[in-house]
């Protein structure tokens, strides 16, 4: 800047000084949000694992047989090979993030659905769509014949012969539908098998689906069939172990495979980064010698209020009592409401603004509405909620419909602005590809840009659905109630959520002892579970980017 | 949109056959409810509101207990028992907090925003970009909670006169919280700036200091300055975090003296929660107040919203 007064007598001398302190002063900003952050995480944390009331003798248990190998192996790793130390990391990462998500599948399977629902509602939907989708590769049949065969072969699935025209036809029932059937056959297989059939064989699909892009066919498939026997042999071994064989099931097909898929697909198709599952060797291996070693040497872990007791039981006046599960039921209830109300709505809306809508007012009123709409506050979207949903529509109040619906169209803004800027990203040349060879617009987005944004899309739908998790004033709004004793049962059922909970918590019942030991250890697994979810998001954006 | 003429022309033939109408019609419907939320809202607020006031009731042609618009406008004691609607006592709390969040928010957003346009390595990016999403990603009430327990200490060691309830610790969160905000906003618009400009004036021997303060930030301005807005008006319609820390009593705190953050307000948002945890009858007085709040609220954010698109559409620097 005062560069023209010193050309004089030294052209081209600038002092350092000014841009390296303004340098370190940007850098120290921007990190005064994260330390911050970090410090209160961890006071949190503090609070709600209390490390310090375990013997000595465990924490140095541990920090042998846990901290120093990982250290070691990490530190080797991140020297020497950094793929290999990505593909350690990423084992862990998704061995974690799968038990998660299992854990919470287990308790819908357990608690909300019977495996034989599940099997029938499965079947239900599957036989018709796999007739349809034979008779569309059989045939070739024109698209309108096509969607009258679909609709009464759904009708006949959902509902049997004639099902509720009875009274136009006269007749009584002749068929029952798939779903009735299921549950009418006098001799069931254990309900665990059934899962097995109509839970882990889809998942082993897709499992293989993705083994197929690493390693080839027949590999692929000999690995899921491997995977496939060892879930079964989990089930049948789990009660020796004290665990009743349904979640046994769910976890394992949901941990053991992809897990075990991952770690062979990479073992066979990267030899150089094999090293890396050392990583996850030294943290499982370790943390479970580690788990013997103090069990017989007798040290006292610590005193953590976020424990199986806190996870599983339900809310009460005591704070050493009080548990978060039906709150933690509640919100994985409402996040697989709001995913399928606001994916297919979130997403068709961004598909026809970038694929279909004409350049005219109505185009940019609804573009502009849905900027404006995204930056509407949380608490008048719940003021729809209870005006619309509750007051107009008779509703009961606080249900997991409503409280859905409303987050859904909460986070609808956000799943579309982010589904656009995927579909966006994907290069013209390949929609004028598509066109060139004689396909029609649906098909474009069928077969060339929903494959192609499909993981931005997914991205922003988990970055969405994470904050619909960590609403809570929406759900305050139509009336969910601050204290729950049980899981719904149904939609239709009243629901809480963690974050709800926490809010009760942290200011119905404020005594010291819940804030000392229930809200934060509350905080801790609704922290954890938006963590996951947005680590999940962000190894997806980088991944596919 | 992002379709030319010629994949129109080629798909003019196949255009109205069924699949092709089904999904249009489809896609169009999901394109379409935006505009029906955003109506229904509208409609919902404005006639509920109009049956909480004196002068807008008979033209709904409601007959109730009612509240006059120029008290509610203009009255400083919100006091739900007594029948007081002034709605200043709540707009002075959500003014301080969001003047304190935007004090703590702009200053580190804007450095936030050049360091990681101008100064930061790829490697550095990829990390802090992450971290500072996940700050934005934190649930409020978690926020509200850090303030009430860990931050309001804190301010308690440093000046003893501070209430157990305060705007100070909710200010702060709030702050934390929308430091993202400004920071992705402001840093997409110094991103957008040309490398031309960047290298002319490292040409000119201009330091990266220079370059950054002299040329970046002001081509950028138009962008910061809606960034500023966006998050101004996402602090004013923050809700947990404030509803947890900034307390539950109403009361009018002059705007203008630094003394009030000391001292805990009811925000609007808060008011509103409040109002629906104390078993209100659906159709009253309270319930009706409700919606007058929220149809202050919407336009509030939605004024705001407008104001930044404006700025970043009008005051925007081509090149």
């Amino acid at each position: 800047m005062a560069t023209e007064d010193r050309t004089i007598d030294g052209f081209g001398q600038v002092s350092r000084t000014v841009g390296t302190v303004f340098r370190y002063l940007l850098l120290a900003a921007t990190l005064i949000g994260i330390v911050a952050l970090v410090i209160l995480l961890l006071f949190v944390a503090n609070d709600a694992i209390q490390p310090l009331t375990a013997d000595p003798g465990w924490h140095l248990t541990f920090f042998a047989t846990l901290v120093v190998p990982t250290l070691a192996v990490g530190g080797y790793l991140a020297s020497r090979n950094q793929s290999a130390a990505a593909v350690g990391v990423g084992t862990i990462g998704l061995a974690v993030v799968t038990t998660m998500f299992a854990g919470g599948l287990s308790l819908i399977f357990v608690d909300i659905v019977d495996s034989i629902t599940w099997a029938a509602a499965v079947l239900t939907l599957a036989v018709p769509t796999a007739a349809v989708v034979a008779i569309a590769r059989v045939s070739n049949r024109s698209p309108l014949e096509l969607l009258a065969v679909a609709v009464i072969l759904y009708y006949v699935s959902l509902f049997g012969v004639p099902g509720p025209l009875r009274s136009v036809v006269g007749t009584g029932q002749l068929l029952p539908g798939v779903g009735s059937a299921v549950a009418s056959i006098p001799v069931l297989p254990v309900d665990w098998m059934l899962l097995f059939a109509t839970f882990t064989l889809p998942v082993a699909v897709v499992v293989r689906y993705y083994a197929r892009q690493l390693v080839d066919d027949r590999t692929a498939t000999a690995i899921v069939a491997v995977g496939l026997v060892a879930v079964a042999i989990a089930a049948t071994a789990a009660p020796t172990a004290g665990i009743t064989p349904v979640p046994a099931t769910v976890l394992a097909s949901v941990v053991l495979l992809p897990t075990m898929t991952y770690v062979t697909t990479t073992a066979l198709s990267r030899p150089h980064d094999r090293v890396g599952l050392a990583l996850p060797g030294a943290v499982f291996g370790g943390s479970l010698l580690g788990a013997v070693a103090v069990r017989t040497l007798g040290y006292a872990g610590p005193q953590a209020w976020v424990d199986w007791q806190f996870l599983t039981s339900a809310h009460s006046r005591n704070a050493i009592d009080a548990g978060l599960y039906p709150a933690i039921g509640g919100s994985i209830l409402l996040m697989l409401t709001v995913a399928v109300l606001s994916f297919p709505l979130g997403v068709g809306a961004a598909i026809y603004l970038e694929e279909y809508a004409p350049d005219n007012k109505l185009t940019r009123l609804i573009d502009v509405n849905i900027s404006n709409l995204a930056g509407v506050p949380s608490v008048v979207y719940g003021l729809l909620g209870l005006g619309v949903f509750v007051r107009y529509f008779g509703q009961p109040s606080g249900t997991v419909l409503v409280g859905g619906a409303t987050l859904a169209l909460l986070i609808l803004p956000i799943v579309i602005i982010s589904s656009r800027e995927a579909i966006r990203s994907v290069p013209n040349e390949l929609r004028q590809a598509s066109y060139g060879m004689g396909a029609t617009r649906w098909q474009t987005v069928k077969n060339v840009i929903l494959p192609r944004s499909f993981s931005g899309v997914l991205t922003g739908t988990i970055l969405a659905l994470g904050r619909a998790i960590g609403e809570t004033a929406p759900l305050i709004m139509i009336g969910a109630p601050d204290v729950l004793f049980s899981l719904p049962a149904d939609l239709s059922s009243k629901v809480s959520a963690m974050p709800l909970q926490v809010f009760a918590w942290s200011s119905l019942y404020a005594t010291p002892e819940f804030y000392q030991r229930a809200v934060p250890a509350g905080v801790v697994v609704l922290v954890s579970v938006l963590l996951s979810m947005n680590s999940v998001a962000i190894v997806l954006r980088n991944k596919f980017e | 949109m992002g379709t030319d003429d010629i994949s129109a022309e080629l798909t003019r033939n196949t255009k109205n056959a069924p699949p092709e109408l089904l999904t249009r019609v489809f896609f169009f419907i999901c394109a379409a409810l935006s505009v029906v939320t955003t109506a229904s809202i509208v409609v919902l607020l404005v006639s509920e509101a109009a049956k909480f006031f004196s002068v807008t009731a008979p033209l709904v042609g409601f007959a109730g207990e009612t509240v006059s618009m120029v008290d509610f406008l203009t009255g400083t004691t919100w006091q739900v028992g007594s029948g007081e609607y002034g709605v200043l006592a709540l707009v002075s709390a959500t003014i301080l907090i969001t003047v304190g969040a935007g004090v703590i928010s702009i200053p580190l957003g804007v450095a936030t925003a050049i360091y990681l346009s101008e100064y930061a390595s790829t490697r550095a990016r990829s990390i802090l970009k992450p971290a500072l999403e996940v700050l934005a990603g934190i649930p409020t009430v978690v926020y509200g909670f850090f303030a009430l327990i860990y931050i309001t200490p804190a301010i308690q060691t440093l000046l003893p006169d501070t209430g157990t309830f305060n705007l100070a610790a909710a200010s702060t969160v709030v702050g934390i919280m929308i430091i993202p905000m400004v920071a992705s906003i402001s840093e997409d618009a110094m991103s957008a700036v040309p490398d031309e400009l960047k290298q002319a004036g490292y040409g000119m021997g201009a330091t990266k200091f220079d370059v950054s303060t002299g040329i970046v930030v002001p081509a950028a301005l138009s962008g910061i300055f809606s960034s500023f807005i966006l998050a101004l008006s996402r602090a004013i319609g923050e809700t947990m975090a404030v509803t947890v820390a900034a307390g539950s009593q109403a009361n009018f705190l002059p705007p203008w003296d630094p003394t009030s953050y000391l001292e805990g307000a009811l925000p609007m948002t808060a008011a509103m929660i409040q109002l629906l945890l104390s078993d209100i009858t659906g159709g009253g007085l309270a319930y009706r107040s409700l919606f007058a709040i929220g149809l202050t609220l919407f336009v509030l954010t939605l004024t705001m919203n407008i104001i930044s698109d404006v700025i970043t559409q009008r005051y925007r620097e081509e090149y």
